[in-house]
């Protein structure tokens, strides 16, 4: 199965992944700065709905998704007519998930449960699909890494409705490198702290 | 003695910016020229800020001058933080504008891709 609407947020790599990506056949969007995993989500978001998608699916670009769970992400959609639908490694699977990540990754699902009140199973997983409705409602101010409990965090305020499908997560040396670490998660907190007073 | 006039020149310089910014931000001109102006009271007679210091329960002015300076010096922070969140908020949002407005297009896809 291939999506011929893929759009990539190249978020001023220093390597040719603009080129190979457009090459490829993707339409793609270039940050003239580094602005961070968040802003570029925002930016695809609202690239999509500028060109009138009705469904929008993130995809980390590291590797550890699977293009096969993009149609489950559907199937879950259309069955249930969710307005997200956000992937789970712990409904589904992980191929070579670390015990020690496997921990952080858990103590992130119950932090996420417990400040957003979404009964979530998986709190930090880049593969999600997202309405019309939600994408246009939800908005990412976080352009760092804090943008996947901010958006959770929306979830409820805006009256929306999520549910989750099991996707599978696979974990290469470069995706471990580019994940979340225990360090990061401290900077996360932070972030978010922040973030609620400069709202409040 | 010279580091009055020292003080009280820095200070005076202090009231005076403080003053011609006023248009800008009213608040922030108006503290500042209290500031600079209690500052200056304190540089010309040192004992003022002894008793107002003893009346606070503290027990020397320069004490209480250096607390004082250390809250002052918080909210300058918490201050240029907020700026700083402001600008990088400001550039989030032309960088994306300009990532909106030239997209690159999708070459053509290669020949045998499935389907």
């Amino acid at each position: 199965m291939s999506y011929p609407d893929a759009v990539v947020v190249d978020d001023c790599s220093t390597d040719t992944t603009g080129v190979e990506a457009s090459a490829a056949g993707a339409t793609v969007l270039r940050h003239v700065v580094n602005l961070g995993a968040g802003a570029a989500l925002q930016t695809g978001i609202t690239y999509a709905l500028q060109q009138g998608a009705d469904l929008i699916v993130t995809f980390d670009a590291d590797g550890q998704h699977a293009v096969g769970d993009i149609a489950v992400l559907l199937d879950v959609q259309a069955r249930t007519g969710a307005d997200i639908v956000a992937g789970s490694r712990f409904l589904g699977k992980t191929v070579g998930l670390p015990p020690a990540r496997r921990l952080l990754l858990k103590a992130a699902v119950l932090f996420t449960r417990y400040t957003s009140g979404q009964n979530v199973t998986d709190a930090h997983n880049g593969l999600r699909l997202l309405t019309r409705k939600a994408a246009s409602k939800i908005r990412i101010t976080q352009n760092r890494m804090s943008h996947a409990s901010e958006l959770v965090d929306q979830i409820g305020p805006l009256g929306l409705c999520m549910v989750e499908a099991p996707v599978t997560i696979l974990y290469t040396e470069y995706s471990l490198a580019k994940g979340q670490r225990l360090s990061n998660s401290i900077s996360i907190l932070v972030e978010l702290l922040l973030a609620r007073l400069s709202r409040s | 003695m010279i580091i009055q006039f020292i003080l009280c020149a820095g200070l005076g310089f202090a009231l005076l910016y403080a003053w011609l910014q006023r248009r800008k931000s009213r608040v922030v001109s108006i503290g500042l020229m209290i500031v600079a102006a209690i500052g200056i009271l304190a540089v010309l007679a040192p004992d003022a800020s002894t008793s107002v210091a003893r009346a606070l329960g503290v027990g020397r002015g320069a004490d209480l001058i250096m607390y004082c300076w250390i809250v002052i010096t918080l909210l300058v922070a918490v201050n240029l933080q907020v700026k700083i969140l402001q600008m990088q908020h400001s550039i989030t949002v032309i960088a994306r504008e300009l990532a909106l407005r030239a997209p690159m297009p999708s070459s053509p896809v290669c020949t045998g891709s499935e389907h």
